[in-house]
Formats: structure tokens, sequence, C-alpha cells
């Protein structure tokens, strides 16, 4: 006999399916008027320039690690490609896989680090250079160079020192004992040469094969190139949120240059690493915004409401592989190309 | 009561009489309305006392400044600290993030009221102000000025419009939880860090 309990009539069937439809009507209406609520109708949107054509991408990741100190700036390779990364307690020597192996401790934060070839130690602090030797002991600390100093790149070839100063929009020219020889990227009509713009604090230099300087001209949103006596030889460089050009009002932050003259460069607000021709064409991304979510929001985090804090750096190593510093995230990351 | 439990006084034994009883109430009435509207005075003169202001370093631009404000234009204003502003020729938070043109075309501009005025310093220096009648405290420059540049563009209540209601509306919504109370003699939370 058929136990009609156990079934359901038809129309108990049809009470109960509208039932449980209005159940997921009330349930899809109540959810997309929360969804509705959280939508920022003023949101300033990125999305268009967040994401990276992956075609565009010609490294990949080959390690990361922490910074072992914290208030990481700037990063330099020395000999043997040891990593010295300037930070708030002092320099910090890691080797390529992060390895502690020297600390050279300061009164106050290093803000750049540059290391010459037979391992002498240039480091910049807020407002003058200090020098150790390959042990890390003090050697020399140069006089300040004037008022509102804020010294946030250094590079060295032989025995010359170039220190970027983005307080006065200048990078001086150093000898090796310390002597003041030369000030370059200073506004002068006479020598065509239309000035560093420098909003924060972000002024880079390095030095090249050729002989010739890369200055970063942020509030140009342009790379310029100097020779040691302060000729402008050239400038490239474009301001546009697209990948080949220099994005946000002040842009690109960091600079570092490979073997055969390719240029690297590092942007804030968008965080993005990339490549240049040396005569300034755009070749490849390094790392896009993607890879840099936490320095991406660094304008959203609190107590680094000025975004002065984010922004990325990058150094060069013997082999061509490129480490890029990340300055929220505290790390760094070995990048090697995928050729 | 039986009329033995009675003395001449009109105590009851044991107990209180009426008339004290009804005196003493009416003391203890008057003293507890008394510390009442002592209380309340005090409370008037705390709510008197402070304002409500927005913590730029916990602000988060979520964009509800503009639209949860109990006033039809919101007390929340876009400010400008001219010491810290960068006076950028490509100011992230005057144009869009991918503008076509650096000119003032609406096309270009970020801010939906039109709200920043921008004027030439010298090449390549711009100034932006803030025209605060247009202002609706939506923080998009904000963010851009924050995300890009120095952070010289922040939100703050503006106390000749606030209400200052017991409850700010846009306090219960803020994301960040950058409202609170802060002495009225000082009003404003400004920034000051310059980046140099």
């Amino acid at each position: 006999m058929k136990n009609r309990s156990q079934n359901i009539t038809r129309r108990v069937f049809l009470r109960r399916g509208a039932g449980g439809a209005g159940w997921l009507a009330l349930g899809g209406i109540s959810l997309a008027g929360a969804a509705q609520r959280n939508v920022n109708p003023f949101a300033y949107d990125l999305q268009r320039v967040s994401k990276t054509d992956p075609k565009l991408v010609s490294y990949e990741p080959a390690g990361r690690f922490a910074c072992p100190g914290p208030g990481p700036r700037r990063l330099a390779v020395g000999p043997e490609d040891h990593l010295y990364i300037a930070g708030r307690n002092g320099v910090s020597v890691v080797d390529g896989e992060g390895r502690r192996l020297e600390e050279i401790a300061l009164g106050a934060p290093a803000r750049c680090v540059a290391v010459a070839a037979e391992g002498t130690v240039y480091v910049g602090l807020r407002d003058h250079v200090e020098v150790f030797d390959p042990k890390g002991r003090r050697l020399a600390a140069w006089e300040s160079p004037g008022k509102k100093v804020w010294l946030t790149g250094l590079a060295v070839a032989g025995t010359e020192v170039f220190v970027a100063d983005a307080g006065n929009r200048v990078v001086l020219h150093y000898e090796a004992s310390g002597k003041l020889a030369g000030r370059i990227g200073e506004k002068d009509k006479e020598r065509h040469i239309p000035g560093l713009i420098v909003p924060s604090p972000y002024l880079d230099v390095k030095t090249g094969r050729d002989g010739l300087l890369r200055v970063n001209n942020p509030g140009r949103h342009s790379v310029e190139v100097y020779s040691v006596q302060g000729d402008l030889e050239s400038s490239w460089g474009k301001a546009t949120a697209s990948i080949d050009g220099f994005c946000g009002c002040c842009n690109p932050v960091g600079l570092a240059l490979l073997a055969d003259g390719r240029c690297v460069t590092c942007e804030k607000g968008l965080p993005r690493v990339k490549i240049y021709s040396a005569r300034g064409v755009f070749e490849s991304v390094v790392a896009g915004p993607e890879s840099f979510p936490e320095n991406a929001r660094a304008g959203a985090l609190q107590d680094r409401s000025d975004g002065l804090l984010g922004g990325l750096d990058a150094a060069v190593d013997s082999q061509g592989r490129i480490y890029v510093l990340d300055l929220v995230g505290g790390d760094v990351r070995l990048m090697r190309s995928k050729a | 009561m039986s009329e033995e439990s009675k003395n001449g006084t009109g105590e009851v034994p044991g107990g209180i009489h009426r008339r004290r009883f009804l005196r003493d109430g009416a003391r203890a009435a008057a003293l507890t309305g008394l510390g009442g509207l002592l209380a309340l005075a005090v409370e008037r003169s705390a709510g008197a006392g402070t304002v409500w202001q927005i913590d730029p370093q916990k602000c988060v631009r979520c964009g509800n400044c503009a639209t949860h404000c109990v006033l039809e234009q919101s007390a929340v204003k876009c400010v400008q600290a001219y010491g810290i502003c960068g006076y950028c020729q490509l100011c992230t938070g005057f144009f869009e993030p991918a503008p076509n043109d650096l000119n003032t075309g609406a096309e270009n501009c970020l801010c939906p009221t039109a709200a920043i005025q921008r004027s030439f310093v010298e090449d390549p220096y711009y100034e932006y102000t803030i025209d605060e009648r247009l202002c609706i405290g939506c923080a998009k420059c904000v963010e851009g000025c924050t995300r890009f540049g120095n952070g010289s563009l922040f939100l703050q209540i503006r106390h000749d419009r606030c209400l200052n209601c017991n409850e700010c509306a846009i306090s219960k919504v803020c994301a960040g939880d950058a409202f609170r109370r802060v002495p009225a003699a000082h009003p404003y939370l400004l920034k000051t860090t310059s980046p140099f």
C-alpha cells in the first residue's frame, strides 16, 4: 500500500515552492541593498591602469625576503653582490637571500646608500654624508652642505660621489675626500637646464658605465642625463598613467641601471617597476601594481596617510638581476629575466 | 494601624511621622532635582565645550561625509595645507587619473562639483584652492592627493556650518572611525608635517 504521508501534494509543493522563491527574492533584494549601500559613488577609479598586460612583463620573481631593519628607504648592491639597505636604524648588509652579514648602526635614519667598488660605504643621513670602511667602521662625516638639505639618493663612480639633495633640488658632486666639486641639475637658462622639480622627498641619482649621470625629475615626469660637469645631455619620459609613462604627480621615484645602459624606473602611487632603453623608450615591465598590493594602498593605511612612505627602489646585481625594495611592505624581491 | 500604636505626637513607634515623611521626601526630591539640573548643566556645558572633527590620519576617503551629513550640503569640506602642497603641474587631486590634457576641461577634472580652482604661479607650479561653497566633502581629491602626492588635501568639519549634533550622523558610518570630539577652543585637526 502506498504511504501518502511521505509524499506531498501538488498544492503543498507549489505553496512551499512559492514561499521559498519569495524568501530568496527577499534575500537577494537585501543583499543588493547592502552592496549598494557600501558602494562609494565618489570612488577614485584606478582599475583601468592597475592591471598589467602579462605580455609586457619580462621578469619573474626569483626570491623574496624581509628587510632586517625597520623603515627601509633605499638599497644598493656592493661587492660580491651584497645588498646594502638604508633604513631607520642605519644600514643593513645582507646577502642575496636576505641573510644579515653586517649592521652599520647610526644615530639617525639612513636615507640613502652607495657602495664603491672597493667596498667603501657612503651613507646619506638627512643633511650630511657619512663614510664607512668595508667593515662598517666610520671613516668620516662630511659637513652638511647647507640649509633645507634632505638627502635621498647617492651614487659613487671611482673617486667621485654624487648626492641627491631633494630639499634643495640639486645633485651635489663630491670628491671622495668630501670636498664639494659641483652642483648639478639646478635651473640654468644659459645651459638650458629647466631645473629639478621635487614635490616630495624622492630624488635619485645613478652613474652609468658611459660616465653619465641619470637623475630622476619627478615633477617633470622624466629622467635626465647629465655629464659629470653638469651639462644636460638629454632627457626622456612623459606624464601618463599608461604603462609607457610615469603616473601621478611626481614619478619616477627611484632609478637603477643595467649593465648595457638600460634604465630601471620605480614609481609610487601605482607601484610599478619598468625598463626603458638607454634612449628612454619603454621596453617592458619588471613588476606591476598587482605585485605590491600593500604599497598600492599606502595612502589608505593609518599613519601612512601622506604617501610619503610609499614607493619602491631598485638595484641591479652583477648578473643583471633586479632587487626591488618595497618601502611599505618592508621586503626585497629578487626579479630575474624570463629570457 | 491600631489605635494603641499611636502616641501623643502622632508618631508611630518604630516608624516615622507622616509630616516628617512628607518633609523629608520633599527635601530628597528637591535635592534629586537639583542634582539632575546640575548634571544637565554640566553635560550641556561639556557638550558646548567640544565639537566634532575628523582625524586626517584616520580618514580613509570612503565618501560617506558627502552623503550622510544631516545638512543638505555636508559640513565636511576639503582643506588645503599649502605648506605641504607640492604645487604640482599634474595635481592628482585636481586631474583625473588619466587626463586627456592638463587643462581645466571638465572631462579632465576630478572634482564632481568643480570646487578646486587651479591658478598658475610660475613654470611649472600651480596653486590649488578649494571653493568651500561648492565642495561637498566627497574626498575624491583627497584620495588622489594622498595616493600619489604629499597628502596636502584633507577633510575637516567646518564649524560655521556644522550643527554639532549630539550623535553625528557621519560618525556612525565613518569607515575609518576618524570622527571624534575635540575641544571647541581647538576645533581643527590640521596636517602640519611638511614633506621636507
